[in-house]
């Protein structure tokens, strides 16, 4: 196993507390919602709270890609987003048209994150399975 | 693009990783390298013909006198 680089650290300091507020967030605002009566600007706010963290680990992608020096490494995560991004746009357009017709119901739309995450992700084990067939060996 | 890196290397007795911590990069970037995966921006190229004491030429072969040779 690879030691981690110095970026790829930061990265991990950085994203893990985002991830534990967020889970933290969304057992507090649950909580809230089920006990409380919450209306107009306070529901509001306590809505947009679970959002918050999840930016944060967007913007926290984005200084990882930033400060990565490794080169091929950063050029595999922006393939990787590409493919990512790409997959959602499609699922989200095939997705559409069935809506449209009546066909699917409305997804929850805060799924896009994961779902793009998941996304990134297959297309990292797709380019290690292509390098993997290409033969890598030392 | 071709390379000469498992030659250098070996002739050193370098392993990937050894290559990788002289040039400050991951093992996979050496590996990708060496296989033609992946092209070097030009910085990196530079750094590892310096490593070698070669010009880059001496390490990568150019894709357009390929065909030629």
């Amino acid at each position: 196993m690879q030691r981690r680089n110095p970026a790829q650290r930061r990265y991990l300091l950085r994203f893990m507390p985002l991830m534990v507020s967020y889970a933290l967030i969304l057992i507090a605002v649950s909580g809230a919602q089920r006990h409380g009566d919450l209306a107009g600007a306070t529901l509001g706010m306590m809505s947009v709270l679970p959002a918050i963290p999840l930016i944060g680990v967007m913007i926290v992608m984005g200084l990882y890609l930033r400060e990565e020096r490794d080169e091929f490494v950063r050029n595999r995560l922006v393939m990787a987003m590409l493919g990512g991004t790409g997959i959602l746009l499609s699922a989200t357009t095939v997705w559409g048209f069935l809506e449209n017709n009546g066909v699917v119901g409305h997804p929850p739309t805060f799924l896009a994150f994961p779902f793009w995450c998941g996304a990134m992700g297959i297309s990292q084990c797709a380019m290690a399975l292509r390098d993997r067939m290409a033969g890598s060996a030392e | 693009m071709n390379n000469r890196l498992r030659v250098l290397r070996a002739e050193r007795g370098w392993s990937q990783g050894d290559l990788a911590e002289r040039l400050e990069v991951s093992r996979q970037s050496v590996n990708a390298i060496e296989t033609g995966r992946y092209d070097p921006s030009l910085p990196l190229a530079f750094r590892i013909a310096e490593l070698f004491d070669l010009t880059i030429e001496g390490v990568f072969v150019s894709p357009s006198r390929k065909d030629i040779a």
